[in-house]
């Protein structure tokens, strides 16, 4: 029984850190690769205007800051979801 | 016997002192411009704003004194998130962000924006990978943790003399930006400034620790935002129309173009600008404000990025600051929300220096037919300009303004001929951020020092005595950077730079390795952060003379290069040794779980009952 009740609280256990996991690689892959994608089409995308600025320029002196501040509270949210479910997990196990 | 921290409950009052303490700062600055037109001298309106709210500061950090441990290292781990955040965001951008990098955009224009997307992508970094789990940990010094973590007294030794690098560098930084401030608009001679600003910072440190820190760092960033904000909000209603600079700045970029062009600016060659980053002293523009990519390329711009934020997310003046709230999420959605403050602060600092350009430019355009702008003389006493007529035609043309780096932020009321009360505002502004950032580097040394080298290599310390050690720690601290000031020459955005580059190369990958990989030793973690300090400390010491780390690309560059070797070194040393102890393993589980009380205070209530338990 005791054996049992062990392995499922390492399912519990498990399913929490890999969901954690995929949720850390998911944000900072999408932050990285905003900033290098933007990075490489900067010069390009400042021939586009927007809000009087070089769309470049915008992007890397305020779009990318906003999208970055919108992923973290996304993350912050999704990760207390995640935490959550473990919580209530163990406590029916 | 102690409460466990997460049934403290945080003052309910917070919310109230802070408005008081924001809407008498606001007050104060109506009082000063109506006193100054009725004739107050701006010697008697500068030391008014800047002398009281030093004195506010002050007494907050006496009223929240202590004798408690646990309120001298966490605070009591009662901070509410927010206010945790105005201080993460505070020691992020510092004086060091507030007058250098708003002087970089002003030279670099659009180049400079990788600095600040590094601090932003760094409070993401560490929200994500770091954050929770030190909360979860409890640990009261970042190297305390890894001692914990791996039960090495050699690992815990190690981490806190390897971080006396990034964190004296950006003390140093923030001190010399402080006394710089106050030199001009107390005003003091340099070395006096040097030493009221550290005498300030220690004093704050000592009386109270991180809770002093904490809430004179809260009100700090008050002034710094409420500065800040008014003065750019009125230069914007100047120039625009619109109380929103971060908005309308766009607008102004065709008359910038045309002041620019007038003053003779062309698009600049690579390799033309050869620092990369601006120095302190005074030197000439060169490149066009939106100019993609002229002083530094794309790789470099990345590069310059990744090495801020990953320095940003292991900066262990950020990272010591984790165990202060009242749980792990609430320490997850601090740093979210310090991340938010820290965005704001980038979104805005470009506005200032275009607006400061646009005004500069302009002028020094029309002195062919208007004379020399008033603003020339003043600056010339601060310091902050240096007008040289080189081509001998009786006039200065813009290429003959040199313009100091870190004065651009204080220069722009002037610029905009705006009441000298909003100069003195956005000075004690600036003051205020640099003292808070100053005031967490001196502890999170000091504190360390004391606690993780002086006292893990004598006998077990009772409380009061763990305290004064820490007192004397953060007072010897706090004497070295006044001497350091007084006899070396110091860049605060060379240090900066140097100072993430440090904290990336070195403890970014212990610190992921540690929280994310089981199977990491104590050896690991010791071969992890020897090879990334080594590394880098050889590229900036014995670099420039083969070429290698001249630049802040430069040293970005090597800090990346050592990162990745020492998480190799990391990796390595871990397999090839003995694996984990089943004590380590279960602390690491304990460490990953996501509620509960700190693993430190569990076990200090554990020590509590068994001492108790011997005693009956």
């Amino acid at each position: 029984m005791t054996a049992e009740l062990t392995e499922t609280e390492q399912a519990v256990r498990d399913r929490h850190q890999l969901r954690t996991l995929a949720v850390a690689i998911t944000t900072i892959s999408a932050v990285l690769c905003g900033v290098g994608v933007i990075v490489i089409y900067a010069v390009s995308l400042n021939r586009l205007w927007f809000l009087h600025f070089p769309l470049g320029f915008y992007l890397l002196a305020q779009g990318l800051l906003i999208f970055i501040v919108v992923v973290a509270f996304w993350y912050v949210r999704v990760q207390e979801r995640i935490d959550h479910t473990r919580s209530v997990n163990e406590e029916i196990v | 016997m102690i409460a466990p921290s997460r049934q403290r409950t945080p003052n309910p009052h917070l919310g109230a002192y802070y408005g008081i303490v924001a809407s008498a700062f606001v007050s104060l600055v109506i009082l000063l411009a109506m006193a100054e037109q009725l004739g107050w001298s701006q010697g008697a309106i500068a030391r008014s704003l800047t002398l009281l709210p030093l004195a506010a500061y002050l007494g907050i950090a006496g009223a929240s004194r202590t004798l408690d441990a646990e309120d001298f290292f966490v605070s009591g781990r009662r901070v509410p998130q927010v206010y945790n955040a105005l201080v993460l965001a505070a020691i992020a951008v510092g004086g060091t962000g507030f007058f250098a990098y708003t002087g970089a955009i002003f030279f670099l224009g659009f180049d400079a924006l990788a600095i600040g997307l590094g601090w932003a992508c760094g409070f993401v970094l560490a929200a994500v990978l770091f954050v929770p789990y030190l909360r979860r940990a409890g640990s009261y010094t970042f190297p305390a943790f890894l001692g914990q973590r791996f039960r090495s007294r050699e690992a815990r030794i190690a981490a806190s003399i390897f971080q006396v690098a990034p964190t004296a560098l950006l003390l140093a930084a923030e001190i010399k930006i402080a006394a710089v401030v106050a030199a001009i608009f107390l005003p003091l001679p340099f070395g006096v400034a040097v030493l009221l600003a550290t005498l300030l910072v220690a004093a704050i440190g000592i009386l109270g620790g991180m809770r002093s820190l904490t809430w004179s760092g809260s009100a700090q960033f008050i002034v710094g935002a409420v500065g800040l904000a008014a003065t750019l909000i009125v230069v914007s209603v100047l120039l625009t129309n619109l109380p929103a600079p971060q908005l309308t700045y766009g607008e102004m970029f065709g008359a910038l173009q045309s002041a620019e062009t007038a003053a003779g600016l062309s698009p600049v060659a690579p390799g033309v600008v050869t620092s990369a980053l601006p120095h302190a002293a005074p030197m000439q523009v060169v490149k066009p404000f939106l100019q993609a990519f002229g002083a530094i390329n794309e790789a470099g711009f990345f590069v310059l990025f990744l090495c801020l934020a990953l320095g940003t997310a292991a900066l262990p003046s950020l990272i010591t600051r984790s165990g202060v709230t009242r749980s792990v999420a609430d320490q997850r959605r601090s740093t979210a929300w310090a991340l938010l403050l820290v965005a704001l602060f980038v979104i805005t600092a470009p506005a200032l220096a275009a607006f400061a350009k646009l005004l500069m430019f302009r002028d020094m355009a029309l002195i062919p037919t208007q004379g020399l702008p008033a603003w020339l003389s003043t600056f010339s006493q601060w310091h902050l300009v240096q007008a040289n007529d080189i081509n001998g035609d009786g006039t200065i043309g813009p290429g003959e303004l040199l313009v100091a780096r870190n004065g651009v932020a204080l220069a722009l009321p002037v610029l905009a001929d705006l009441p000298y009360v909003l100069t003195a505002l956005m000075a004690t502004a600036g003051l205020g951020i640099a003292l808070a950032a100053a005031g967490s580097h001196l502890f999170t040394l000091g504190a360390s020092l004391a606690d993780d080298i002086y006292i893990p290599l004598g006998r077990r310390p009772i409380e009061l005595p763990r305290l004064v050690t820490a007192w004397a720690a953060i007072g010897a601290c706090a004497l070295l950077t006044v001497v350091f000031l007084l006899i070396a020459k110091v860049d605060a955005l060379h240090n900066a730079v140097t100072a993430f580059a440090f904290a990336a190369a070195t403890f970014f990958p212990v610190l992921l390795l540690s929280i994310w990989w089981p199977r990491c030793t104590a050896w690991g973690a010791l071969a992890s952060m020897g090879t990334g300090f080594s590394i880098l400390f050889l590229a900036v010491t014995f670099g420039g003379v083969i070429g290698v780390a001249e630049t802040a690309v430069g040293i970005a560059v090597a800090s990346l290069i050592a990162a990745v070797l020492a998480a190799g070194a990391g990796v390595g040393a871990s397999l090839y040794g003995p694996a984990p102890a089943s004590f380590d393993t279960a602390y690491y589980e304990e460490m990953r779980k996501p509620e509960g009380e700190a693993i430190v205070d569990l076990a200090q209530a554990r020590a509590a009952t068994a001492a108790r338990a011997t005693e009956e």
